[in-house]
Parts: structure tokens; sequence; C-alpha cells
């Protein structure tokens, strides 16, 4: 095609090519500068500010910012940047922990996420440093901080769950919302806030893909599980059994609407009388308070139903910690700052108070916040309703295969509804599948059963 | 003849509608750059920019790097441009202009037999050997790897076998020239047309490349206008008027480059087609 | 003995006598060599390894192979990919084809223009399109939706209900096919002109001659003698589809759910979110040597069918 163009006009090669030579040898010159441009920042000189830079979402990251100026005011010589990084957070730290280059002094993480990187020694052992803390913070969580007895992660915030209801939904059918202490008292309310309504109003929201979650919460309740603390498989076992028992329950009592989680049909929910109540943890406040500013004083919360009377009522969904990578330059810095937001009481006290986010440091529990009524729950002590039993949420070990069983057993829970498996079976099939898939062995006691 | 003239003003009609459609995105990218966040949302739909607003390119001067991005695109663009052109014709002018070599048959069906690789299966080692060579978050990382590829030799051989004649190689030989400056000085000149379709065609490709500069460059200084302006629009309330405005910025400088040389780009793929 | 010896030597002197030969093409086969075959070989051993990137890598023979066959979303992905596929692909062909036909009628003018228009769309950086036809498909406020109901209103039944673009498992893939109609058409209409340029005008001159009438023109001329052109299109929007990145990646992140994540996001998603090198090298392997299998298959439909 292009073979004979314009080939013959082209005049003598020749006496144009030294005119040619230089301006094409200059065009070599962004190459070379490719090469100089590169060179990494100069160490910080000293009597200069440090600079420690945090990765953070969200409302966390406004959290965060709002502790700066008085962290600085102690520490003259640390500059904190907060950078709210926008997408794919998790997805360039891990880049940048493989590639040695590019990580935060401090970043946030998934509270699930964080046996993931703890094993990698591309975290910072914090051990000595986190040691007047072990304590001090709420046990299920600090686990998961662990890898082999070292510390690689502080907990920041926690999600201990309970049900938000609106009051005028409640009051209008006659529902007592304190009479709920079971889950077989909850479905029993369902029923009747569905007869009563006409089908107006649900119970709850819960859709195929949000049953992972439910079960999640529920399995704490229960002291059920997925791993040991030795990693091995336990899913098989009666306690998973009594909340699976559950949860078809709830879904056999046809209270639930099947609406995601997190979808736009969720948030238009808080503001109509679609569903009646929100079995979730702590932080759906926030959200609640966002898209719904004006529903203030019709919410209120009652603690998580228990599995059977006299039960644990209470567990705990998300949260998240803070790590300091190895590539960090600043430790020294980068630790003072985690140790202030995190490790004392009044920076939780006031993240809590003004960012909705419930501290995992538990010798925050006793300050007065705890029994302030808040408005928005029309007068109710919420907080302190929260933080009750926190201590005797059992640890669930997540180990780094976290996010990968879950993502099996969410594909499974959903053949596990529809075709209404039996419970064993289902837990058999999912021992077998998460042995084989993640390579870990299954703990005595909790071999697949016959059929399974 | 009334019914043809009718004929052909519908055609036109037709046409210009047609462009019109294709191109009204681009005008939608430029009006909602002059526009504040509440103007993008706003309905009805702002056709033109009332008031004009310029505060976003302020904005995203002030508030991201982008200035830093946009000297990073260059010289990653440019670079990587410029390598490829400067292999590519080296590869090309020998595969094309030493029939004699041994063996030139057989690494010339190596070289095309590359192109059937995919670079779906290299994405992670290639991340893993540039990690190894403490080359990832350098322009080296954007720069090195695919800068020699088979398509740019293929496509230079071909041009430069048909339209360098062995005599001008041959007359420059007897001068004394050195066989480097006879590919330089002798062959390139006249490839021109070929480096330029080439050059329009890779640097396109490396401008807007996204995925492996999300990939291999890790500090925000290194970022390049593309990876500012996808994190800017991943951040929880996306500031609109910034990213319309940025998007302005990295889309401009290449609708230039491809008007400029629209030509020579059409026929590189046109080119690249034909010899599937 | 001493012949070969000299043979040998024969040819080494050839190398010798070439060595600028193999100066000239040497820097592509470093490179290649670098950025090509090694990570090629390393990418078939981590197919049968699992490995995060930050801990030793574990040999796992071929579980990964077996693990992705068990994967629901690997079949999620391939289904996308294919639905996304024979949603963009025919009506875009048509356009392209049209469009070819338009610029190549010669007695037209504007045509330089019009190449022009409907080509742009697939210079400009992906990401600047996604975000614009973010804006474009919005639910609430898009100026899509915006038009419908304007033009809606005027038929019976009044206005049509806003169509969640990008909100619904089941537009969202219609929505990512609609960008890349728009995005590839130039493209592909770009090559097709140079198809239909490069049958000579006596065919047809010879076929009105026999009394053709238009449509045997474009049945037993154009289309025969167009097939690898179209088989080309074909190829490029196979591997286009199933290796798409950009699109998906910033306008819907393969969601809602799971509904427009095709294989290209699928692979990247299992590299670089879930880290799982292993598993994602032997996905890659695994539909590369498909896709390889189904190009040569294709290919075979290149040659034209005149005689």
């Amino acid at each position: 095609m292009a073979g004979h163009m314009r080939a013959h006009e082209l005049p003598a090669p020749r006496a144009r090519g030294i005119k040619y030579c230089v301006p094409e040898m200059l065009l070599l010159v962004p190459l070379v500068l490719a090469g100089c441009l590169q060179a990494p920042p100069p160490p910080t000189p000293a009597g200069q500010r440090v600079i420690v830079e945090v990765w953070s979402w969200n409302i966390a990251a406004g959290s965060l910012m709002a502790l700066v100026p008085e962290f600085e005011q102690q520490h003259p010589g640390i500059e904190i940047r907060i950078d709210m990084t926008g997408a794919q957070m998790q997805s360039r730290f891990l880049l940048s922990l493989i590639a040695g280059v590019g990580a935060p002094d401090i970043s946030q993480l998934q509270l699930v996420d964080a046996p993931k990187f703890a094993p990698s020694g591309a975290l910072m052992d914090l051990t000595d440093r986190a040691a007047p803390y072990a304590d001090k913070f709420s046990p299920s969580f600090w686990e998961n901080c662990l890898h082999e007895g070292r510390v690689y992660a502080i907990p920041w915030d926690m999600g201990p769950c309970a049900v938000f209801y609106k009051r005028d939904l409640f009051a209008r059918h006659g529902i007592e919302p304190e009479s709920i202490e079971t889950w077989a008292d909850y479905i029993a309310a369902g029923k009747r806030m569905v007869e009563a309504s006409g089908g107006q109003t649900r119970m709850l929201a819960l859709s195929v893909s949000g049953l992972f979650q439910f079960f999640e919460m529920l399995m704490q309740q229960t002291n059920g599980g997925i791993f040991d603390r030795e990693g091995r498989i336990i899913i098989r076992s009666a306690e998973n059994v009594a909340a699976l028992e559950v949860l078809r329950a709830i879904l056999e009592a046809d209270i639930a609407v099947p609406i995601n989680t997190a979808g736009p049909e969720y948030y238009a929910s808080f503001q109509n009388d679609t569903i009646a109540t929100y079995p979730l943890a702590v932080w759906l406040g926030g959200s609640i308070k966002d898209y719904a500013a004006p529903t203030a004083g019709n919410w209120g919360v009652f603690r998580l139903p228990a599995v059977a009377p006299g039960g644990l009522r209470t567990s705990n969904l998300g949260g998240s910690v803070l790590v300091i990578p190895d590539q960090c330059q600043n430790k020294e810095a980068a630790w003072k700052y985690v140790e202030h937001v995190l490790c004392t009481k009044e920076a939780q006290i006031a993240q809590y108070r003004n960012f909705d986010l419930f501290p995992c440091l538990m010798t925050a529990f006793d300050d007065p916040l705890f029994d302030e009524p808040d408005p928005f729950y029309g007068g109710q002590k919420v907080r302190r309703l929260f933080a009750e039993d926190i201590e005797r949420i059992p640890t669930l070990t997540r180990t780094k295969d976290w996010n990968e069983a879950m993502r099996y057993i969410t594909q499974a829970l959903s053949a596990w509804e529809t075709k209404k498996l039996d419970h064993e079976v289902f837990l058999s099939q999912m021992a077998v599948k998460l042995e084989r898939q993640l390579g870990r062995e299954i703990a005595p006691g909790h071999e697949p059963v016959e059929g399974g | 003849m009334c019914g043809k003239v009718l004929k052909q003003g519908l055609m036109y009609a037709v046409m210009l509608a047609v462009a019109a459609l294709f191109v009204f995105p681009f005008y939608w990218l430029l009006i909602s750059a002059f526009k504040t966040k509440a103007q993008i949302f706003v309905l009805p739909p702002q056709f033109f920019p009332d008031p004009v607003v310029v505060q976003n390119f302020a904005d995203v001067f002030r508030a991201t790097p982008i200035a830093r991005a946009f000297v990073n695109s260059c010289v990653i663009a440019g670079g990587h441009t410029l390598l490829a052109l400067f292999l590519c014709s080296m590869g090309g002018y020998a595969f094309a202009k030493f029939p004699g070599a041994p063996g030139r048959d057989k690494l010339f069906a190596f070289v095309l037999g590359t192109m059937m690789i995919p670079a779906a299966v290299t994405l992670i080692p290639v991340f893993i050997v540039l990690t190894r060579l403490h080359l990832v978050n350098t322009y080296w990382a954007m720069i090195l790897p695919g800068a020699a590829n088979a398509f740019g030799i293929f496509w230079m051989r071909q041009y430069i076998a048909a339209n360098v004649h062995d005599d001008l190689l041959a007359a420059a030989r007897i001068d004394g020239c050195s066989e480097f400056g006879i590919y330089w000085r002798v062959a390139l000149p006249i490839a021109r047309p070929a480096l330029a379709a080439l050059g329009i065609l890779v640097l396109i490709s490396s401008w807007n490349n996204l995925m492996w500069a999300f990939i291999v460059l890790r500090e925000k200084s290194m970022y390049t206008m593309p990876l500012l302006i996808y994190l800017l629009h991943g951040e929880l309330r996306t500031p609109y008027g910034m990213v319309m405005a940025g998007g302005l910025l990295v889309t401009l400088p290449l609708i230039a480059a491809f008007l400029v040389f629209q030509r020579s780009f059409i026929q590189g793929i046109t080119v690249g087609a034909l010899k599937a | 003995m001493a012949g070969a010896a000299q043979h040998r030597g024969a040819f080494w002197s050839e190398v010798w006598r070439y060595r600028h030969f193999y100066l000239f093409i040497s820097p592509f086969f470093l490179l290649f060599a670098v950025f090509g075959l090694y990570p090629l070989g390393f990418s078939l051993y981590l197919s049968f390894m699992k490995w995060d990137g930050l801990t030793a890598p574990v040999s796992v023979g071929l579980e990964n192979f077996v693990m992705l066959f068990s994967d629901e979303m690997f079949y999620t992905a391939l289904w996308n990919t294919l639905v996304i596929g024979l949603m963009y692909v025919p009506p875009m062909f048509l356009l392209a084809f049209i469009f070819a036909g338009i610029l190549n009628s010669k007695r037209l003018h504007l045509r330089g223009l019009f190449r022009v228009g409907v080509f742009m769309p697939c210079i400009t950086p992906m990401v600047v399109v996604a975000i614009v036809f973010t804006l474009l498909y919005s639910a609430e406020s898009g100026l899509f939706n915006y038009v419908l109901r304007a033009v809606t209103r005027l038929f019976p039944g009044g206005p049509m209900a806003p169509i969640p673009w990008l909100e619904s498992e089941a537009w969202s893939k219609v929505s990512v096919a609609l960008l890349l109609v728009w995005r590839w058409t130039g493209y592909n209409m770009v090559l097709m002109l140079a198809g239909l340029q490069g049958i000579s005008d006596d065919y047809y001159e010879a076929a009105i001659i026999d009394g053709a009438t238009r449509w045997q023109r474009m049945r037993h001329i154009t289309l025969p003698l167009m097939r690898p052109t179209l088989v080309f299109c074909g190829l490029m929007s196979l591997i286009g589809t199933v290796y798409m990145f950009d699109e998906v990646f910033v306008m819907t992140q393969g969601g809602p759910g799971t509904s427009s994540t095709n294989f290209g996001l699928y692979l990247f998603n299992l590299a670089f979110m879930d880290f799982r090198f292993g598993l994602a090298s032997s996905a890659a392997y695994t539909v590369s040597i498909a896709v390889f299998v189904v190009s040569l298959v294709i290919l075979k439909w290149r040659r034209p069918a005149t005689d």
C-alpha cells in the first residue's frame, strides 16, 4: 500500500544527510532526561521537618485530618500529610510493597486484610512499641493484628453490631423493640410487622449477596468460625450449623426484602417505609446520618438478638487498622502518629464523637461520651449499648486467606439458599472446597460428614 | 436533476449528523470543563456553560501535580516513541537491506511470531522483572517494555525495502560511510513518511496507556496524566470539574497531534491490517 | 571432518561479514529476551505456583487450572465477554461498512471531515472517554436519559422511566457495548475503506455491463473480495473484547455486581486486586491459547473467495 509513496520525489539523501543528523540527535535528549529526572528525593537534612504520608479513605481520612493540627503542635518536627488516595487503594498499596517503592509511611487497611499483609515481611514489626497497649484493645481484634506472636498492625475502629430500627414503624404497629431478645423473637416481630403493614414494610434487607455478612455476624454469636488459631479449617461445626439455622429461619419467615446492602435502593429505604430494621454494625449510623439527615430522632437501636436465650447479644463486622510499611523512611515519626491517634483515649474519643468511628481501644469505654444521650436516636444512649459485652466477642481467626474463603462461601451460599441444602452437607462441601483451594488441612473433629 | 440534488443534500445532512454524533462527547468534555460541579449535573442540561467557569483549571493545577504529570507524560510518550522509532527502523533496515545474512529469514519469521504473544500473559512477570531491575517507578518502566515491537520492525522493513534503493547504499559505502552512517544518513531520511506513521501510532498508544502506568508508577510525582485523572475520578466525592478540566488537558495535545498527522496515522493502521 | 570444519569456518566468516546486520537487530532480541521471552517462561512457571508476590511461591502442580475451571467468576467473565462482543460487534461492523462505502464514493465532498470525526474517538485516552460517558449515562441527570425522555414525551404513554444505564445489571453490558461502538467504528471504517479501495473498478464495470443489480454486485464482488479485511476486523474485535480493560475499569469497575466484568478485567483483578499471581498466570495462558486457536480458525477464512 504505502510501498510506493513518493519515493522518487525525495531529494538525494546524501545532500540532506548532515542536516538530518543534528536535529534527530537532539530528539534523543528526552531519553537522557528520562534517566536524570527519576533521581530519588534527597534524604531529609537534619533540622528540617519530617514528612509522614498517610493513606486512608472516606470518613476515616477526615477523622485523621482533624487530629493533625493537635499532633503537629505537640511534635513540631513532624508534618502529617493525609492522602485520600482515591481508587484501588489496596491494590496500589500491595504493588508498592512488592516493588519496594511508593508505599506511604502509614496506611489504613481493612481488618480482614491485615492478616494477608502481616506474614509478608513488608510491614514494620511493631511488637516492642505496641507492648504497653496489647491488653487495652478488644481481644478479638488484636489477635488478627498478630502473626506468629509479632504485632504488625494497630487496631483502629471496630464494628460492634446491633439492630437499627425506625421508631415510628414500631410504634405504629405496636411492636416493642425491648421485647426482642432472641432471633426467634425477632422473626416473630418481623412477621407481625409485615402483616400489620399489609406487606408494605419488611423487617430487613437481605439479598443473596449479603448472606455471607449475616453468616459472619451470626457465627461470632455461636462461637463458630472458618479457621482455628492454627489456620486449620473448622467450617463444619455444630456452631456454624446453629448460625445457618438462624439464617434459614429468617429467610423462610419471608420477612426480608432482597435488596443489596449499599445499593441505591438500600440508601433510599432509610427515608421510606420499606424496611423496618437494619441488623448491622455501628458504622451504619454514619451512613444513615449521611443519607437521611431529616430522619433524625426517628431512629432507635436495640441489642442484637441472641441465638438462644441468654446468649451473646453483640458481634462484629468490619473495622480497620493502621500499618507502617517496612520501606517507610521515618518509622519513628510514623509510629508517634499511630500511637497518638490510636493508642490515646482522647484521640479515640474525638474520632468517635465527630466521625462515628467506634474505638477498638477499650480503655476509652469509661469516657462520659458513652453515656451521653444521642438526639439522632431520640435521646437513646446508643454508644453504651454498642460498647456492651465487646470483650466477650470471640476471636474470628481470619488468616491471609479470609477474602478468598469468603468468595467461595458467598458463591456457595447462593446455592445453599436456592436449593435449600442441608446445613451439614453444605458445610461439609465447603470444608472440602476450602481444603483443596487454600491448601489447608481440616482440623480434627471438623471432617466432612458422610453425604457431604 | 432536482431529485439528485435533493438526494445529495440529504446525504450530506446524514454525514454531518453522524460526524456530529461522534464528535459530540468531545464537545461535552469541552463544555463540562468550563462548568461547576452543580452545572455539570443540572437539569435540563446546559449545552453551553452559563456562566463559563475557568476555576476548574486553576483548581486542578493547585490541588493536583498535573503540571508534573504533563511533563511525565511528555517524557514517557516522547521517549518511548523515539526509542521505538530508532530500534524499529534500525531493525527494519537490517532485515530489508542485508539479504545475504545467515539466518535472516528465520530471524524475521521469529520477530513476526512474537506478535502472537498477548500482553496479558507477560503482564505479571514484566512487573516482577522491572522490580528486580529496580526500574519500577522510573520512566524506564514505561519506556522500555514494548519499545522494540515486531510490528514496527515489520512496517519499517516493508517501507525501506520498497523505497530505499540498493545503489544509493552502495554509493554511500564506496564513499566510505560507516554502516551505521548509511542507515542513519541515507536510509532514515528516505523513510520519514513511514517513521511519521509509526511514530504517531506509538505516541498515541503510549500517551493513553493507563493499565501499565497504574502498575509501575508508584509515586504521585511519577504519575502520567491519564493515571492522575483516573485516580482523581476515583476519589470518594469525585471533583468532576477538576476531572473534566484535566481530561480536556490530556486530550487536547493528542487531538492536535492527530489532526496534524492524521494521514500518516490512518495509513499506519491500514497497512497494519493489510499485512495480516 | 575437514569439510565440516571448513564449512563451519565459512559460516562464521559470513556471520562476521554481516556483523552489522546482527548488531542492528540485536536491540530487539535483547529487549525481547528481557520483556518477552523470560516473562513468557516465568508466567508458565507461575501457572503451577501459588504466589502472592510477597511470600515465597509454593508449588501446587495443576491446582491452579483445577481452581480456574471451578471458579464461577471465570465463566461469568467469559460469558460477559461473549455477550458484550455479540452486542457491539455486529452494529459496529454494519456502521463501519456503510461509512466506508460513503467515504469510497468519490463524488462526495467533505469526506475528510467525516473521516476525522468518526475516527477521533479511537485516539482519545480511554480514561477521559469513560468519564465523559459516565456523565452522559447518569440515570438522574445524564444527557442520554434527558433526551430519551424528551423524545418519548411526544408519544402516547408519556416519557419513559429513566434507564439505569450503569446502575443495573441488566443495562451495564448495553452501556459498555454502546461505548465500544462509538469508540471503534472509526477504526473499522478506515480498515474497511482500505479494503474497498483495493477492489478494482473493473469488476464493477464488467458486472454492470452484465446487468448485475446493486445487491448482486455487493453479494458477488464486494463481500467476497472484502473477506480478508472483514476477517482482520473480526480478529481485532475478538482480541479487543477479550482483553479489553480501560473501558470497564474506569466506567463500571466490572459492575454492578459482576455484570460487566470481562476477561481482561477478571485477569487484572486476579493479579492486582487479589494478588493471586499463579492463578492469574494459568488463566492468562489458558485463555490466550484458546484465543490463539480461535484466531487460527478465523484466519482460515481470510483468503478472498474470488473464483
